[in-house]
Protein backbone atom coordinates (compact mmCIF):
# COMPACT_ATOMS: atom_id res chain seq x y z
CA UNK A 1 0.00 0.00 0.00
CA UNK A 2 1.21 3.44 -0.79
CA UNK A 3 2.25 5.57 2.09
CA UNK A 4 0.36 8.78 2.32
CA UNK A 5 2.27 12.00 1.92
CA UNK A 6 2.58 13.76 5.28
CA UNK A 7 1.99 17.26 4.10
CA UNK A 8 2.09 18.81 7.56
CA UNK A 9 5.75 17.91 7.84
CA UNK A 10 6.47 20.10 4.88
CA UNK A 11 4.96 23.23 6.38
CA UNK A 12 8.06 24.45 8.13
CA UNK A 13 8.72 26.62 5.14
CA UNK A 14 5.49 28.51 5.73
CA UNK A 15 6.79 29.62 9.09
CA UNK A 16 10.25 30.72 8.10
CA UNK A 17 10.47 31.47 4.47
CA UNK A 18 14.18 31.57 3.89
CA UNK A 19 14.82 33.55 0.76
CA UNK A 20 17.68 31.57 -0.71
CA UNK A 21 18.09 34.04 -3.51
CA UNK A 22 17.27 37.68 -3.10
CA UNK A 23 14.90 37.80 -6.02
CA UNK A 24 13.17 41.06 -5.24
CA UNK A 25 14.21 44.25 -3.52
CA UNK A 26 11.93 43.32 -0.62
CA UNK A 27 13.68 40.04 -0.12
CA UNK A 28 17.02 41.79 -0.20
CA UNK A 29 15.87 44.19 2.49
CA UNK A 30 14.56 41.37 4.59
CA UNK A 31 17.78 39.45 4.36
CA UNK A 32 19.70 42.56 5.27
CA UNK A 33 17.39 42.98 8.21
CA UNK A 34 17.97 39.44 9.34
CA UNK A 35 21.66 40.08 9.18
CA UNK A 36 21.31 43.21 11.24
CA UNK A 37 19.53 41.29 13.98
CA UNK A 38 22.56 39.07 14.49
CA UNK A 39 24.69 40.67 17.21
CA UNK A 40 27.73 40.94 14.94
CA UNK A 41 28.82 44.36 13.91
CA UNK A 42 28.89 44.97 10.19
CA UNK A 43 31.60 47.47 9.72
CA UNK A 44 31.50 47.23 5.97
CA UNK A 45 27.91 48.36 5.66
CA UNK A 46 28.30 51.17 8.09
CA UNK A 47 26.47 53.70 5.95
CA UNK A 48 23.38 51.54 5.74
CA UNK A 49 23.55 50.59 9.38
CA UNK A 50 23.80 54.18 10.48
CA UNK A 51 20.78 54.96 8.38
CA UNK A 52 18.81 52.03 9.68
CA UNK A 53 19.35 53.09 13.30
CA UNK A 54 17.54 56.35 12.82
CA UNK A 55 14.20 56.02 14.60
CA UNK A 56 11.14 55.35 12.50
CA UNK A 57 8.46 58.02 12.01
CA UNK A 58 10.89 60.79 12.74
CA UNK A 59 10.10 62.63 9.57
CA UNK A 60 6.51 63.38 10.60
CA UNK A 61 7.71 65.66 13.39
CA UNK A 62 6.38 63.60 16.30
CA UNK A 63 8.06 64.10 19.66
CA UNK A 64 8.95 60.53 20.50
CA UNK A 65 9.94 61.23 24.09
CA UNK A 66 6.40 62.40 24.82
CA UNK A 67 4.52 60.03 22.55
CA UNK A 68 6.46 56.80 22.31
CA UNK A 69 5.32 54.50 19.47
CA UNK A 70 2.94 51.78 20.58
CA UNK A 71 5.10 49.05 19.15
CA UNK A 72 8.86 49.10 18.94
CA UNK A 73 9.52 48.39 15.31
CA UNK A 74 12.76 46.96 14.01
CA UNK A 75 14.77 49.40 11.91
CA UNK A 76 13.99 49.74 8.22
CA UNK A 77 10.56 48.22 8.76
CA UNK A 78 8.68 50.80 6.76
CA UNK A 79 10.78 50.01 3.70
CA UNK A 80 9.52 46.42 3.62
CA UNK A 81 6.51 45.63 1.44
CA UNK A 82 4.83 43.55 4.17
CA UNK A 83 5.27 43.09 7.93
CA UNK A 84 8.00 40.79 9.18
CA UNK A 85 6.72 37.29 10.10
CA UNK A 86 8.15 37.67 13.60
CA UNK A 87 5.81 40.59 14.31
CA UNK A 88 2.80 38.29 13.97
CA UNK A 89 3.30 37.11 17.54
CA UNK A 90 2.77 40.62 18.90
CA UNK A 91 -0.40 41.48 16.99
CA UNK A 92 -3.54 41.49 19.11
CA UNK A 93 -5.75 41.66 16.02
CA UNK A 94 -4.18 38.54 14.59
CA UNK A 95 -4.56 36.57 17.81
CA UNK A 96 -8.19 37.66 18.06
CA UNK A 97 -8.83 36.61 14.46
CA UNK A 98 -7.23 33.22 15.13
CA UNK A 99 -9.53 32.70 18.10
CA UNK A 100 -12.60 34.09 16.33
CA UNK A 101 -12.28 31.56 13.53
CA UNK A 102 -11.65 28.79 16.10
CA UNK A 103 -8.54 27.80 14.19
CA UNK A 104 -6.50 24.91 15.42
CA UNK A 105 -3.41 25.80 17.47
CA UNK A 106 -1.48 23.87 14.84
CA UNK A 107 -1.86 26.91 12.57
CA UNK A 108 0.77 29.37 13.77
CA UNK A 109 0.12 33.09 13.82
CA UNK A 110 2.90 33.64 11.30
CA UNK A 111 1.02 31.62 8.71
CA UNK A 112 -2.20 33.45 9.48
CA UNK A 113 -0.32 36.72 9.02
CA UNK A 114 0.94 35.49 5.68
CA UNK A 115 -2.59 34.72 4.50
CA UNK A 116 -3.39 38.41 4.99
CA UNK A 117 -0.70 39.63 2.58
CA UNK A 118 -2.06 39.83 -0.93
CA UNK A 119 0.12 39.42 -4.00
CA UNK A 120 -0.55 43.06 -4.85
CA UNK A 121 0.99 44.17 -1.55
CA UNK A 122 4.10 42.00 -1.64
CA UNK A 123 5.13 40.57 -5.00
CA UNK A 124 7.46 38.02 -3.41
CA UNK A 125 5.66 34.65 -3.42
CA UNK A 126 7.64 33.59 -0.38
CA UNK A 127 5.91 36.22 1.72
CA UNK A 128 2.48 36.70 0.10
CA UNK A 129 -0.50 34.39 0.19
CA UNK A 130 -0.66 33.42 -3.50
CA UNK A 131 0.51 29.84 -3.02
CA UNK A 132 -1.80 29.24 -0.06
CA UNK A 133 -4.67 30.88 -1.95
CA UNK A 134 -4.12 28.63 -4.94
CA UNK A 135 -4.16 25.57 -2.69
CA UNK A 136 -7.26 26.83 -0.89
CA UNK A 137 -9.12 27.65 -4.09
CA UNK A 138 -8.67 24.11 -5.39
CA UNK A 139 -9.98 22.71 -2.09
CA UNK A 140 -12.98 25.06 -1.90
CA UNK A 141 -13.90 24.51 -5.55
CA UNK A 142 -13.51 20.75 -5.22
CA UNK A 143 -15.81 20.52 -2.20
CA UNK A 144 -18.38 22.91 -3.65
CA UNK A 145 -18.53 21.17 -7.01
CA UNK A 146 -18.75 17.66 -5.56
CA UNK A 147 -21.50 18.88 -3.24
CA UNK A 148 -23.53 20.20 -6.19
CA UNK A 149 -22.82 17.14 -8.31
CA UNK A 150 -24.08 14.75 -5.65
CA UNK A 151 -26.95 16.78 -4.25
CA UNK A 152 -28.28 18.18 -7.52
CA UNK A 153 -27.21 15.71 -10.21
CA UNK A 154 -29.51 17.14 -12.87
CA UNK A 155 -28.40 20.78 -12.72
CA UNK A 156 -27.81 22.18 -16.22
CA UNK A 157 -24.18 23.16 -16.69
CA UNK A 158 -24.87 26.90 -16.94
CA UNK A 159 -26.84 26.82 -13.70
CA UNK A 160 -24.11 24.71 -12.15
CA UNK A 161 -21.54 27.37 -13.00
CA UNK A 162 -23.82 30.09 -11.63
CA UNK A 163 -24.28 28.09 -8.43
CA UNK A 164 -20.52 27.59 -8.11
CA UNK A 165 -19.97 31.33 -8.58
CA UNK A 166 -22.70 32.11 -6.08
CA UNK A 167 -21.30 29.79 -3.43
CA UNK A 168 -17.53 29.70 -3.96
CA UNK A 169 -16.76 32.60 -6.32
CA UNK A 170 -15.07 35.84 -5.34
CA UNK A 171 -18.27 37.65 -4.31
CA UNK A 172 -19.39 35.15 -1.63
CA UNK A 173 -15.81 34.70 -0.38
CA UNK A 174 -15.54 38.47 -0.05
CA UNK A 175 -18.68 38.45 2.06
CA UNK A 176 -17.27 35.63 4.17
CA UNK A 177 -14.10 37.63 4.83
CA UNK A 178 -16.24 40.62 5.79
CA UNK A 179 -18.30 38.45 8.13
CA UNK A 180 -15.09 37.43 9.86
CA UNK A 181 -14.45 41.05 10.74
CA UNK A 182 -11.42 41.53 8.50
CA UNK A 183 -10.17 45.09 8.31
CA UNK A 184 -7.82 46.22 5.61
CA UNK A 185 -4.83 48.51 5.81
CA UNK A 186 -5.13 51.75 3.89
CA UNK A 187 -1.79 51.15 2.22
CA UNK A 188 0.31 47.99 2.59
CA UNK A 189 3.72 48.25 4.14
CA UNK A 190 6.12 46.77 6.62
CA UNK A 191 4.97 48.93 9.49
CA UNK A 192 1.24 48.10 9.42
CA UNK A 193 -0.35 45.74 11.91
CA UNK A 194 0.01 42.14 10.65
CA UNK A 195 -3.64 41.56 11.60
CA UNK A 196 -4.88 43.81 8.80
CA UNK A 197 -5.56 42.64 5.26
CA UNK A 198 -2.96 44.17 2.98
CA UNK A 199 -3.54 44.78 -0.67
CA UNK A 200 -2.58 47.52 -3.02
CA UNK A 201 -4.96 49.55 -5.14
CA UNK A 202 -2.11 50.90 -7.24
CA UNK A 203 -0.54 47.84 -8.78
CA UNK A 204 -2.65 44.70 -8.93
CA UNK A 205 -0.51 41.68 -8.20
CA UNK A 206 -0.20 38.50 -10.16
CA UNK A 207 -1.48 35.36 -8.53
CA UNK A 208 -2.40 32.25 -10.44
CA UNK A 209 -5.70 31.10 -9.03
CA UNK A 210 -7.02 28.42 -11.28
CA UNK A 211 -6.40 25.86 -13.92
CA UNK A 212 -7.59 26.55 -17.39
CA UNK A 213 -6.63 27.17 -20.95
CA UNK A 214 -6.28 30.73 -22.13
CA UNK A 215 -8.25 30.96 -25.33
CA UNK A 216 -6.64 32.80 -28.19
CA UNK A 217 -9.70 35.00 -28.62
CA UNK A 218 -10.16 35.72 -24.91
CA UNK A 219 -9.94 39.46 -25.48
CA UNK A 220 -12.77 39.42 -27.97
CA UNK A 221 -14.83 37.10 -25.79
CA UNK A 222 -14.65 39.55 -22.92
CA UNK A 223 -15.01 42.66 -25.07
CA UNK A 224 -17.83 41.63 -27.41
CA UNK A 225 -19.51 39.18 -25.06
CA UNK A 226 -19.11 36.34 -27.52
CA UNK A 227 -21.06 33.20 -26.84
CA UNK A 228 -19.16 30.09 -25.87
CA UNK A 229 -20.62 26.64 -26.02
CA UNK A 230 -21.16 24.83 -22.75
CA UNK A 231 -18.92 22.00 -23.91
CA UNK A 232 -16.04 24.40 -24.58
CA UNK A 233 -16.59 26.00 -21.17
CA UNK A 234 -16.17 22.60 -19.57
CA UNK A 235 -12.98 21.90 -21.47
CA UNK A 236 -11.23 25.26 -21.57
CA UNK A 237 -12.51 27.55 -18.87
CA UNK A 238 -12.04 27.76 -15.13
CA UNK A 239 -14.17 26.28 -12.33
CA UNK A 240 -16.77 29.03 -12.70
CA UNK A 241 -17.14 28.81 -16.47
CA UNK A 242 -15.27 32.07 -16.97
CA UNK A 243 -12.71 32.48 -19.72
CA UNK A 244 -9.22 32.37 -18.24
CA UNK A 245 -7.60 35.80 -18.63
CA UNK A 246 -4.22 35.87 -20.33
CA UNK A 247 -1.18 36.25 -18.08
CA UNK A 248 -0.13 39.87 -17.89
CA UNK A 249 1.87 41.00 -20.85
CA UNK A 250 4.49 42.85 -18.87
CA UNK A 251 7.70 40.84 -18.47
CA UNK A 252 8.70 39.86 -14.97
CA UNK A 253 11.08 42.24 -13.27
CA UNK A 254 14.58 41.03 -13.81
CA UNK A 255 16.66 41.74 -10.78
CA UNK A 256 20.35 41.64 -11.24
CA UNK A 257 22.13 40.83 -8.01
CA UNK A 258 24.67 43.51 -8.85
CA UNK A 259 21.95 46.16 -8.93
CA UNK A 260 20.59 45.16 -5.58
CA UNK A 261 22.65 47.39 -3.44
CA UNK A 262 21.51 47.64 0.12
CA UNK A 263 21.32 51.36 -0.20
CA UNK A 264 18.64 51.02 -2.85
CA UNK A 265 15.37 52.35 -1.59
CA UNK A 266 12.51 49.96 -2.12
CA UNK A 267 10.12 52.82 -2.66
CA UNK A 268 11.98 53.78 -5.80
CA UNK A 269 10.92 50.62 -7.58
CA UNK A 270 7.25 51.16 -6.82
CA UNK A 271 5.45 52.64 -9.85
CA UNK A 272 3.53 55.83 -9.44
CA UNK A 273 -0.09 55.40 -8.36
CA UNK A 274 -2.52 55.29 -11.24
CA UNK A 275 -5.52 56.47 -9.27
CA UNK A 276 -5.93 59.43 -7.04
CA UNK A 277 -7.18 58.71 -3.50
CA UNK A 278 -10.54 60.12 -4.53
CA UNK A 279 -11.08 57.15 -6.82
CA UNK A 280 -11.59 54.86 -3.82
CA UNK A 281 -14.86 53.06 -4.28
CA UNK A 282 -14.68 52.97 -8.04
CA UNK A 283 -15.61 49.75 -9.74
CA UNK A 284 -11.97 48.85 -10.30
CA UNK A 285 -10.93 49.35 -6.68
CA UNK A 286 -13.97 47.46 -5.49
CA UNK A 287 -12.98 44.58 -7.72
CA UNK A 288 -9.42 44.61 -6.38
CA UNK A 289 -10.71 44.67 -2.82
CA UNK A 290 -13.07 41.79 -3.54
CA UNK A 291 -10.25 39.79 -5.07
CA UNK A 292 -7.96 40.40 -2.11
CA UNK A 293 -10.63 39.42 0.41
CA UNK A 294 -11.50 36.27 -1.55
CA UNK A 295 -7.84 35.30 -1.82
CA UNK A 296 -7.49 35.72 1.94
CA UNK A 297 -10.34 33.27 2.59
CA UNK A 298 -8.82 30.83 0.11
CA UNK A 299 -5.44 31.19 1.76
CA UNK A 300 -6.90 30.43 5.19
CA UNK A 301 -8.34 27.21 3.78
CA UNK A 302 -4.98 26.45 2.18
CA UNK A 303 -3.20 27.05 5.49
CA UNK A 304 -5.73 24.82 7.20
CA UNK A 305 -4.96 22.06 4.73
CA UNK A 306 -1.22 22.49 5.03
CA UNK A 307 -1.12 22.48 8.84
CA UNK A 308 -4.12 20.40 9.94
CA UNK A 309 -4.81 18.09 7.03
CA UNK A 310 -7.60 17.24 4.67
CA UNK A 311 -10.40 16.53 7.11
CA UNK A 312 -9.96 19.79 9.01
CA UNK A 313 -9.91 21.77 5.77
CA UNK A 314 -13.05 20.01 4.61
CA UNK A 315 -14.98 20.69 7.78
CA UNK A 316 -13.84 24.32 7.67
CA UNK A 317 -15.10 24.69 4.09
CA UNK A 318 -18.34 23.00 5.07
CA UNK A 319 -18.86 25.25 8.08
CA UNK A 320 -18.00 28.55 6.42
CA UNK A 321 -18.71 28.19 2.69
CA UNK A 322 -21.13 25.35 2.02
CA UNK A 323 -23.40 26.17 4.95
CA UNK A 324 -24.41 29.47 3.40
CA UNK A 325 -27.86 29.80 1.87
CA UNK A 326 -28.17 29.81 -1.90
CA UNK A 327 -31.62 29.47 -3.44
CA UNK A 328 -31.03 27.40 -6.56
CA UNK A 329 -34.60 27.90 -7.75
CA UNK A 330 -33.83 31.52 -8.43
CA UNK A 331 -30.95 30.75 -10.77
CA UNK A 332 -33.11 29.46 -13.63
CA UNK A 333 -34.21 31.65 -16.53
CA UNK A 334 -36.42 29.82 -19.02
CA UNK A 335 -37.22 31.09 -22.48
CA UNK A 336 -39.64 28.47 -23.83
CA UNK A 337 -40.56 26.34 -20.82
CA UNK A 338 -43.47 24.52 -22.49
CA UNK A 339 -41.33 23.53 -25.45
CA UNK A 340 -38.53 22.38 -23.22
CA UNK A 341 -40.94 20.34 -21.11
CA UNK A 342 -42.33 18.68 -24.22
CA UNK A 343 -38.81 17.74 -25.31
CA UNK A 344 -38.05 16.40 -21.86
CA UNK A 345 -41.15 14.22 -21.92
CA UNK A 346 -40.25 12.97 -25.40
CA UNK A 347 -36.73 12.09 -24.30
CA UNK A 348 -37.86 10.32 -21.15
CA UNK A 349 -40.62 8.55 -23.07
CA UNK A 350 -43.36 10.04 -20.93
CA UNK A 351 -46.73 10.87 -22.42
CA UNK A 352 -46.69 14.33 -23.99
CA UNK A 353 -47.50 17.04 -21.44
CA UNK A 354 -51.05 18.42 -21.36
CA UNK A 355 -52.10 21.57 -19.51
CA UNK A 356 -55.40 21.33 -17.64
CA UNK A 357 -57.29 23.99 -15.77
CA UNK A 358 -57.58 22.82 -12.18
CA UNK A 359 -59.53 25.70 -10.68
CA UNK A 360 -60.27 29.32 -11.31
CA UNK A 361 -61.89 32.27 -9.66
CA UNK A 362 -63.08 35.64 -10.84
CA UNK A 363 -62.67 35.08 -14.59
CA UNK A 364 -64.64 38.23 -15.38
CA UNK A 365 -63.30 40.25 -12.46
CA UNK A 366 -60.30 42.56 -12.29
CA UNK A 367 -58.18 40.00 -10.43
CA UNK A 368 -58.79 36.55 -11.84
CA UNK A 369 -56.73 33.57 -10.67
CA UNK A 370 -56.29 30.43 -12.73
CA UNK A 371 -54.62 27.31 -11.46
CA UNK A 372 -53.21 25.18 -14.24
CA UNK A 373 -51.68 21.74 -13.85
CA UNK A 374 -49.45 20.04 -16.38
CA UNK A 375 -50.15 16.35 -16.80
CA UNK A 376 -48.29 13.61 -18.51
CA UNK A 377 -50.82 10.82 -18.75
CA UNK A 378 -52.22 10.55 -15.25
CA UNK A 379 -49.17 12.06 -13.53
CA UNK A 380 -49.22 15.70 -12.57
CA UNK A 381 -45.77 17.13 -13.32
CA UNK A 382 -46.33 20.61 -11.97
CA UNK A 383 -48.81 23.34 -11.42
CA UNK A 384 -48.89 27.10 -11.31
CA UNK A 385 -51.28 29.93 -10.58
CA UNK A 386 -51.46 33.08 -12.63
CA UNK A 387 -53.70 35.96 -13.62
CA UNK A 388 -54.10 34.69 -17.18
CA UNK A 389 -54.39 31.20 -18.54
CA UNK A 390 -51.15 31.60 -20.53
CA UNK A 391 -49.21 32.84 -17.52
CA UNK A 392 -50.50 30.03 -15.35
CA UNK A 393 -49.55 27.46 -17.98
CA UNK A 394 -46.02 28.84 -18.32
CA UNK A 395 -45.59 28.88 -14.56
CA UNK A 396 -46.80 25.33 -14.34
CA UNK A 397 -44.29 24.29 -17.02
CA UNK A 398 -41.48 26.09 -15.20
CA UNK A 399 -42.37 24.39 -11.95
CA UNK A 400 -42.38 21.03 -13.68
CA UNK A 401 -38.95 21.70 -15.21
CA UNK A 402 -37.54 22.91 -11.89
CA UNK A 403 -38.88 19.81 -10.20
CA UNK A 404 -36.92 17.79 -12.75
CA UNK A 405 -33.70 19.82 -12.69
CA UNK A 406 -33.59 20.23 -8.91
CA UNK A 407 -34.01 16.56 -8.13
CA UNK A 408 -31.96 15.77 -5.06
CA UNK A 409 -31.22 12.42 -3.46
CA UNK A 410 -31.52 14.13 -0.08
CA UNK A 411 -29.46 16.11 2.36
CA UNK A 412 -27.72 13.04 3.70
CA UNK A 413 -26.34 11.79 0.40
CA UNK A 414 -22.63 11.27 0.80
CA UNK A 415 -20.00 12.88 -1.36
CA UNK A 416 -16.93 11.01 -2.61
CA UNK A 417 -14.58 12.81 -0.23
CA UNK A 418 -16.49 11.32 2.71
CA UNK A 419 -14.77 8.06 1.80
CA UNK A 420 -11.29 9.52 2.17
CA UNK A 421 -11.20 9.29 5.98
CA UNK A 422 -8.18 7.80 7.66
CA UNK A 423 -8.28 4.09 8.36
CA UNK A 424 -7.82 4.58 12.09
CA UNK A 425 -10.86 6.86 12.27
CA UNK A 426 -13.28 4.22 11.11
CA UNK A 427 -12.76 5.07 7.46
CA UNK A 428 -12.58 1.42 6.49
CA UNK A 429 -16.13 0.70 7.49
CA UNK A 430 -17.24 3.88 5.77
CA UNK A 431 -15.62 2.61 2.61
CA UNK A 432 -17.55 -0.63 2.80
CA UNK A 433 -20.92 1.07 2.76
CA UNK A 434 -20.30 3.36 -0.19
CA UNK A 435 -23.06 3.38 -2.75
CA UNK A 436 -22.58 4.94 -6.18
CA UNK A 437 -24.21 8.32 -6.51
CA UNK A 438 -26.84 9.11 -9.10
CA UNK A 439 -25.37 10.42 -12.33
CA UNK A 440 -27.77 11.99 -14.80
CA UNK A 441 -27.58 11.21 -18.49
CA UNK A 442 -27.11 14.85 -19.33
CA UNK A 443 -28.73 18.05 -20.26
CA UNK A 444 -31.92 18.28 -22.20
CA UNK A 445 -30.88 20.86 -24.73
CA UNK A 446 -27.35 22.04 -24.86
CA UNK A 447 -25.84 24.66 -27.01
CA UNK B 1 -33.63 28.01 -26.16
CA UNK B 2 -31.74 26.19 -23.45
CA UNK B 3 -32.14 27.17 -19.84
CA UNK B 4 -30.08 30.23 -18.93
CA UNK B 5 -28.60 31.00 -15.55
CA UNK B 6 -29.05 34.07 -13.39
CA UNK B 7 -26.43 35.12 -10.90
CA UNK B 8 -26.93 35.20 -7.13
CA UNK B 9 -24.68 35.36 -4.09
CA UNK B 10 -25.08 33.05 -1.14
CA UNK B 11 -26.33 34.51 2.12
CA UNK B 12 -24.55 33.89 5.40
CA UNK B 13 -26.35 32.51 8.40
CA UNK B 14 -24.23 33.02 11.49
CA UNK B 15 -24.49 29.97 13.70
CA UNK B 16 -25.40 27.57 10.88
CA UNK B 17 -22.12 25.81 10.28
CA UNK B 18 -19.90 28.19 12.20
CA UNK B 19 -20.53 30.89 14.77
CA UNK B 20 -18.58 34.13 14.73
CA UNK B 21 -18.79 36.37 17.79
CA UNK B 22 -19.92 39.75 16.51
CA UNK B 23 -17.97 41.83 19.03
CA UNK B 24 -14.45 42.11 17.68
CA UNK B 25 -12.86 44.78 19.85
CA UNK B 26 -13.49 46.45 23.20
CA UNK B 27 -11.73 49.72 24.04
CA UNK B 28 -11.43 50.63 27.70
CA UNK B 29 -10.60 54.21 28.64
CA UNK B 30 -9.75 55.33 32.17
CA UNK B 31 -8.39 58.33 34.03
CA UNK B 32 -5.74 58.07 36.70
CA UNK B 33 -6.87 61.12 38.59
CA UNK B 34 -10.64 61.45 38.47
CA UNK B 35 -12.84 59.77 41.06
CA UNK B 36 -15.35 58.53 38.54
CA UNK B 37 -12.67 56.16 37.21
CA UNK B 38 -12.01 54.47 40.56
CA UNK B 39 -14.16 51.47 39.70
CA UNK B 40 -12.72 51.27 36.19
CA UNK B 41 -9.17 51.29 37.52
CA UNK B 42 -10.04 48.51 39.94
CA UNK B 43 -11.70 46.58 37.13
CA UNK B 44 -8.64 46.87 34.91
CA UNK B 45 -6.39 45.71 37.74
CA UNK B 46 -8.46 42.86 39.12
CA UNK B 47 -11.08 41.57 36.68
CA UNK B 48 -9.91 42.45 33.18
CA UNK B 49 -7.06 39.89 32.89
CA UNK B 50 -9.44 37.04 33.58
CA UNK B 51 -12.18 38.42 31.33
CA UNK B 52 -9.75 38.99 28.48
CA UNK B 53 -8.28 35.52 28.84
CA UNK B 54 -11.76 34.03 28.70
CA UNK B 55 -12.50 35.87 25.44
CA UNK B 56 -9.55 35.46 23.11
CA UNK B 57 -11.69 36.34 20.08
CA UNK B 58 -12.10 39.93 21.32
CA UNK B 59 -9.26 42.38 21.02
CA UNK B 60 -8.92 44.52 24.17
CA UNK B 61 -7.24 47.89 24.19
CA UNK B 62 -6.72 49.89 27.37
CA UNK B 63 -5.73 53.52 27.12
CA UNK B 64 -5.84 56.56 29.38
CA UNK B 65 -8.16 59.45 28.66
CA UNK B 66 -7.18 62.08 31.22
CA UNK B 67 -9.85 64.28 32.78
CA UNK B 68 -12.69 62.34 31.17
CA UNK B 69 -15.18 59.83 32.46
CA UNK B 70 -14.24 56.18 31.94
CA UNK B 71 -15.86 54.52 28.95
CA UNK B 72 -16.04 51.06 27.41
CA UNK B 73 -16.55 50.95 23.64
CA UNK B 74 -17.45 47.76 21.79
CA UNK B 75 -16.66 47.51 18.07
CA UNK B 76 -18.65 45.10 15.95
CA UNK B 77 -18.22 43.20 12.73
CA UNK B 78 -21.01 45.15 11.04
CA UNK B 79 -18.94 48.30 11.47
CA UNK B 80 -20.94 49.86 14.27
CA UNK B 81 -19.69 50.61 17.76
CA UNK B 82 -21.43 50.76 21.10
CA UNK B 83 -20.00 53.09 23.75
CA UNK B 84 -21.03 52.78 27.39
CA UNK B 85 -20.03 55.37 29.95
CA UNK B 86 -19.06 53.57 33.16
CA UNK B 87 -18.50 56.52 35.51
CA UNK B 88 -18.80 55.86 39.22
CA UNK B 89 -19.48 52.17 38.64
CA UNK B 90 -18.13 49.36 40.75
CA UNK B 91 -15.85 46.77 39.06
CA UNK B 92 -18.56 44.13 38.99
CA UNK B 93 -21.04 46.55 37.44
CA UNK B 94 -18.48 47.26 34.73
CA UNK B 95 -18.08 43.52 34.23
CA UNK B 96 -21.83 43.32 33.57
CA UNK B 97 -21.53 46.11 31.02
CA UNK B 98 -18.68 44.32 29.29
CA UNK B 99 -20.74 41.16 29.11
CA UNK B 100 -23.49 43.23 27.53
CA UNK B 101 -21.02 44.53 24.95
CA UNK B 102 -19.75 41.02 24.29
CA UNK B 103 -23.23 39.59 23.72
CA UNK B 104 -24.51 42.42 21.55
CA UNK B 105 -24.74 41.96 17.81
CA UNK B 106 -23.86 45.54 17.03
CA UNK B 107 -27.19 46.23 15.40
CA UNK B 108 -29.20 49.24 16.48
CA UNK B 109 -31.67 48.35 19.19
CA UNK B 110 -35.12 48.29 17.69
CA UNK B 111 -38.48 47.02 18.57
CA UNK B 112 -39.67 44.21 16.31
CA UNK B 113 -43.26 44.98 15.46
CA UNK B 114 -43.47 43.37 12.04
CA UNK B 115 -43.51 39.61 11.44
CA UNK B 116 -40.01 38.19 11.09
CA UNK B 117 -39.15 36.95 7.59
CA UNK B 118 -37.05 33.87 7.16
CA UNK B 119 -35.06 32.62 4.18
CA UNK B 120 -35.76 29.04 5.21
CA UNK B 121 -38.47 27.20 3.36
CA UNK B 122 -41.67 26.50 5.21
CA UNK B 123 -41.75 22.90 6.42
CA UNK B 124 -45.50 22.64 5.95
CA UNK B 125 -45.73 24.34 2.59
CA UNK B 126 -47.88 27.33 1.76
CA UNK B 127 -51.62 27.01 2.18
CA UNK B 128 -53.56 27.55 -1.00
CA UNK B 129 -57.28 28.29 -1.25
CA UNK B 130 -57.49 26.52 -4.61
CA UNK B 131 -56.35 23.11 -3.43
CA UNK B 132 -57.67 20.34 -1.26
CA UNK B 133 -61.26 19.48 -0.65
CA UNK B 134 -61.99 22.55 1.39
CA UNK B 135 -64.30 22.74 4.33
CA UNK B 136 -67.97 22.08 3.59
CA UNK B 137 -70.16 24.79 5.00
Amino acid sequence: MMKRLRIERATGQLLAAHPSTTSTPGAALRSSHRASQVPVRHQSSSAVEAKSHTPLYEEDGTDHSRFPPLEKLPPNTSALPSPLPSRALQSAKLAALHARLSLSPKIPLQTLARTLVDASADPNPQFNNSSLAFLGSTIINYHASEWFMVHYPRLPMDVFYAAMTGLAGPAPLHRIAKSWGIESAAVPGGEVDPGLLQFSLEHPGESVLGFGYTRTVVGKINKNNWQRSVASKVIYDDDFGQAVPPPSQQPKEENNPAEEEESEEFSESVPLPKFSPTSYGSEQTRELSEKAHANFVRAVVGAMYAHCGREAAKSFVKAHVLSRHLDLERLFAFKHPTLELAMLCAREEFDPPVARLLSETGRLSRTPVFVVGIYSGNDKLGEGAGATLEQARLKAAMHALKAWYLYSPGERARVPSDMLGDEDEGGAEKKKSWEPVYVDIGELISR
Amino acid sequence: MAVKALQAVSQGRNGVGAFILQCKRIDLHYCDWAGSSRGMNGFIKSLLPKFAAAHPQIEFTVSPRPAKHPVAIGHYINGRSKPICVRNMEPYEILKKLELLRDASGEKLKKVTKPVRSINESVRGIWSPYHGNGMPL
